[in-house]
């Protein structure tokens, strides 16, 4: 199967829904089922200097290295006490998990897509009202001693993140007095290989807590070394 | 003949330090041993020693740190706490919030300010008690909750002196 001829342009409107790295392992799974490691390759070599996230994704896929998986844990960990969670961009796999555990929190999503321009209510209908749209100008509603910010992190060296420009916007020193904890979740695990553009780069110290991912399964690691395809996952929706 | 000008000072001027210099000795697990008695809660304690050394302009950061080292170490120098905090009536330290967004009840800063110590300086109850009130939690967070802690520990001062002052007396 040759690679479609609009893949990047239907991967860009995927991810502005979904997320790059949600994004990312859809696509990637469908022309891994599709055409193998060559298609995945070739899908890396047309697609990843645009979309740096998806050639993270495709690397890691094709050396085998062990993904890091979504674990919610450590997050929920750093949210002990808080009442209310504003998340700042957008990836569906880590929602996913993360939105149906928050007991007793409520949860917003900041609706500056950093860039990408996705139609949110389309976004928030996939959590059943369990996160409601937050525009820039109604931030402060959500501070509070109990209240905490929370944006994805795509790899860090343990000095500089890359993040959404989204978290830019929203993390300034105004706020970062207004919010109890400002989580950063670490859903890559290492650093991009390619220069990461559609992120910007912060310093890792602009989070009270960094969440990094739980360490790969032992079975994922014993088959480093062969292209695999991923392990069977919760579909972004 | 006009009086001759002083001459120049060609020395070097006063170069602000770096900031790293200031970052080095500033050691927020001290600050937040220090406020333990006042915010048993380890989150809501970060959340407060974040905003005083870790938030704002940095000659504040060592400022504030040092301050209230200073009043730790005048603590310590005055031998082991029997009391704790002291626990009289405080009033909070408000995030300040457009007031149009503001709900809820956690718009306080975890940390209150004990107006035990401000009572030597206005009466109970008194316009000028709340000025000072005012005065010490207003303004950016980390001028008001270093000053909300500073006052907290001159609190347990002027408690631990009086305590020592009641030892001393004759019955």
């Amino acid at each position: 199967m040759a690679l479609p001829p609009a893949l990047g342009q239907a991967f860009r409107m995927v991810a502005a829904e979904l997320g790059m790295r949600s994004a990312a392992r859809l696509f990637l799974r469908e022309l891994m089922g599709e055409g193998g490691a060559p298609l995945v390759r070739e899908a890396r070599d047309k697609l990843g200097r645009e979309f740096p996230v998806l050639d993270f994704v495709a690397e890691q896929w094709l050396s085998g290295r062990a993904e890091a998986p979504l674990d919610p844990a450590g997050v929920l960990d750093a949210l002990r006490g808080v009442t209310r969670l504003l998340v700042v961009g957008l990836e569906a796999d880590a929602l996913d998990v993360l939105v149906p555990r928050l007991s007793g929190v409520e949860a917003g999503l900041v609706t500056d897509a950093g860039g990408l321009d996705p139609d949110f209510r389309r976004v928030l209908a996939n959590y059943d009202g369990l996160m409601e749209p937050v525009g820039l100008s109604e931030l402060h509603r959500w501070a509070g001693r109990r209240s905490a910010l929370l944006t994805f992190v795509y790899g860090t060296d343990g000095h500089a993140a890359h993040v959404s420009p989204s978290w830019l916007r929203v993390s300034g020193p105004d706020v970062r007095t207004q919010f109890r904890s400002l989580i950063g979740w670490d859903i890559l695990g290492q650093p991009m290989t390619v220069y990461p553009r559609w992120m910007v780069e912060t310093c890792a110290g602009d989070f009270s807590c960094l969440v990094g991912p739980a360490p790969p399964a032992p079975e994922a690691a014993a088959g480093a070394g062969q292209p695999r395809a991923p392990a069977p996952a919760r579909e972004a929706t | 003949m006009p009086p001759s000008r002083p001459p120049r000072d060609h020395r070097p001027r006063h170069a602000p330090l770096p900031s790293s210099a200031v970052s080095a000795f500033i050691r927020p697990a001290r600050l937040d041993a220090l406020l333990a008695p006042w915010m048993p809660d380890a989150e809501e304690r970060a959340f407060v020693v974040r905003c005083i050394v870790g938030e704002g302009p940095i000659h504040h950061r060592g400022a504030s740190y040092a301050l209230l080292c200073l009043l730790g170490l005048l603590l310590e120098e005055l031998g082991p706490d029997e009391g704790g905090a002291p626990r009289g009536e405080s009033l909070p330290v408000p995030i300040r919030l457009p007031p149009h967004l503001a709900r809820g009840s956690d718009h306080d800063y975890p940390l209150a300010i004990p107006l035990a110590p401000l009572t030597r300086l206005a009466p109970e109850g008194s316009p000028k008690l709340a000025a000072l009130v005012d005065c010490l939690t207003d303004g950016p967070p980390h001028h008001a909750l270093a000053n909300a802690a500073m006052v907290c520990l001159l609190d347990a001062l002027f408690a631990r002196a009086a305590r020592a002052r009641a030892g001393v007396e004759p019955a």
